[in-house]
């Protein structure tokens, strides 16, 4: 029960959910109804049950959890395998996005058993039975798997993510020594694939204002860049109730992060900066 | 979800683009006053909180003259207020949080503004409480 | 961005419906809920001295309303979410002088804060019943 990294599947489980009905407080065009179910060819000896999220935006229906029933043997490792083995031996309107296969480019970053990951990372063998595949967590949905990470987006470009810098450029680049590079370590490493802030219930109640463990991880990015000139104006544009503050500690984000950053730590080290500025 | 304070009550058509809805109405700049507030008073509510419940223990059973004995005391009755305005305080400044955190409405400013009055309100019957106490026999 | 051209409204993926409690949002909530649970006792820890501050026979009334069991096991309650409060708060402020973030330790702290609330209350209890015979 002790977790060290968050690459560690928890193995017991005490609660699946918390305790609330099943469409608490879902406005009803996000009800989720009973879906199909997608048996297993004859003679596949090693099946495994996965319950997936889908919605047809070209149909008037809700969305609905639909149960595939995966050859193991016939498909690949990951958890990314057998949604692509589904997509193209049993149901070829199963959508969602992919690109690297390799946990770098932040493209199939979905909702496992629970917990925000990469779907090209997590092990199928590392999943529970029926495996349970979710998009991101509170996000408009466009078809499928497929979030709209619009106002994400939105919230990384308020935040500046470029280098503020009104010293003249120099000959060569602008010098750094190795221990102020090493600062960005731990922050540059972020592909952006919203796992931390799709978990974080704070971005849940406070989305539209809170910027969120992955936005907030690379405002600290600039801030702590010994090249950037513009801190003042970053900590000045951070220093809201909301932006910052509706950050409560409570974790998730380091928890859930599938490159293992810590959104956490960071955000409290803005929190001192702020402190700092102020004695 | 926030949504513009139209005074309807239904939610407003929003043609925002999304840069102009991820900025809203800017930044702030305040927060950590109230941050710092908040960790301040739970410093302070530590040692008090940890005496008031020895305190509780050592005296537990008493009756009306011994506890009022007690509370007559001059550091009894300085701890005691200090608890009470510290504890109010802190009490105040986290449901304000939780207030902001699940309450989007207009009704959000108007719960904000009776729970610090409340707070306030039962802090100050407190104190008056410890010193009618300690000056009247 | 909740409306497609077509102008249907967008579904919104299930956040607490279907995310999996953990350690660290268990007691983040725990942590609130303890909070607001308090904030009511402070109310008693004011109806507490108020009645000491209204003579004898009030005051009688509310000891005896707090010396029956279920005032007993509402103390009870109330020293445990204390106690759960207490020790996460400290959490908090060692979060934030910036330690102890590594999973590992957010993990251990966790479980510690559980189980030093549980014994920290039942401590007490066994304290104050010494105490009690001891009068």
């Amino acid at each position: 029960m002790i977790i060290d990294s968050s690459n560690q599947v928890a193995r017991t489980t005490l609660l699946k959910r918390f305790p609330v009905p099943k469409n608490f407080g879902v406005s009803p065009e996000s009800r989720i109804s009973k879906g199909k179910t997608w048996p297993a060819s004859v003679g596949a000896v090693n099946v495994k049950a996965f319950e997936i999220y889908r919605y047809d935006p070209d149909s008037e229906a809700n969305p609905r959890l639909d149960t595939f029933e995966v050859d193991l043997d016939d498909c690949g490792p990951m958890v990314l395998d057998a949604l692509i083995w589904i997509k193209s031996k049993v149901d070829s309107t199963l959508t969602f996005r992919r690109s690297c296969r390799e946990g770098v480019c932040g493209s199939c970053a979905m909702n496992i058993d629970g917990t925000n990951w990469l779907a090209c990372t997590r092990f199928i063998s590392d999943t529970a039975t029926p495996a349970t595949i979710y998009p991101l967590a509170n996000l408009r949905i466009i078809k499928d798997l497929v979030p709209d990470l619009t106002h994400l987006y939105a919230q990384y470009e308020m935040i500046e993510p470029w280098l503020h810098a009104k010293t003249i450029e120099p000959e060569k680049e602008r010098l750094q020594s190795p221990q102020e590079r090493a600062e960005l370590d731990g922050a540059y490493e972020c592909i952006l694939c919203f796992c931390c802030t799709s978990g974080c219930p704070s971005h849940w109640w406070n989305g539209e204002r809170f910027l969120g463990p992955a936005v907030l991880l690379q405002a600290y990015r600039w801030l702590i860049d010994s090249r950037d000139e513009a801190t003042a104006k970053r900590l000045d544009g951070l220093e809201d109730p909301f932006r910052l503050y509706r950050c409560h500690t409570i974790l998730n984000c380091t928890r859930t992060c599938p490159k293992q950053l810590n959104p956490g730590k960071l955000i409290a080290e803005i929190k001192k900066m702020m402190v700092e500025r102020q004695a | 979800m926030a949504r513009r304070y139209t005074g309807t009550g239904k939610p407003a058509p929003d043609n925002r683009s999304p840069f102009a809805r991820a900025t809203g109405l800017g930044s702030a700049k305040t927060g950590v006053e109230h941050w710092w507030a908040q960790r301040a008073s739970a410093i302070a509510l530590v040692p008090l909180t940890l005496w008031f419940i020895a305190m509780l223990m050592v005296h537990v059973g008493s009756d009306y003259a011994t506890a009022t004995a007690w509370l007559r005391t001059l550091p009894a009755a300085t701890l005691m207020i200090l608890l009470l305005a510290m504890l109010f305080y802190h009490a105040a400044l986290g449901l304000q949080v939780v207030i902001e955190d699940y309450v989007h409405s207009s009704m959000k400013f108007a719960a904000i503004v009776l729970i610090r009055l409340v707070c306030l309100v039962l802090a100050l019957a407190g104190i008056v409480a410890v010193f009618r106490i300690a000056l009247i026999r | 961005m909740s409306r497609p051209t077509q102008g249907r409204i967008r579904p919104l993926s299930p956040n607490v419906q279907i995310y999996r409690p953990q350690l660290t949002s268990v007691l983040s909530i725990a942590n609130r809920i303890t909070g607001i649970v308090l904030s009511i006792f402070g109310v008693g820890l004011v109806t507490w001295l108020v009645a000491a501050a209204a003579g004898p026979e009030v005051y009688s009334a509310f000891h005896d309303i707090m010396a029956s069991w279920p005032g007993q096991i509402v103390l009870f309650g109330g020293s445990f979410a204390f106690f759960l409060h207490l020790t996460g708060g400290i959490r908090h402020l060692v979060w934030d002088s910036g330690r102890g973030f590594q999973l590992g330790t957010i993990y251990r702290s966790g479980w510690l804060v559980i189980v030093a609330s549980v014994a920290l209350t039942v401590a007490a209890w066994i304290a104050s019943r010494f105490m009690l015979g001891v009068h």
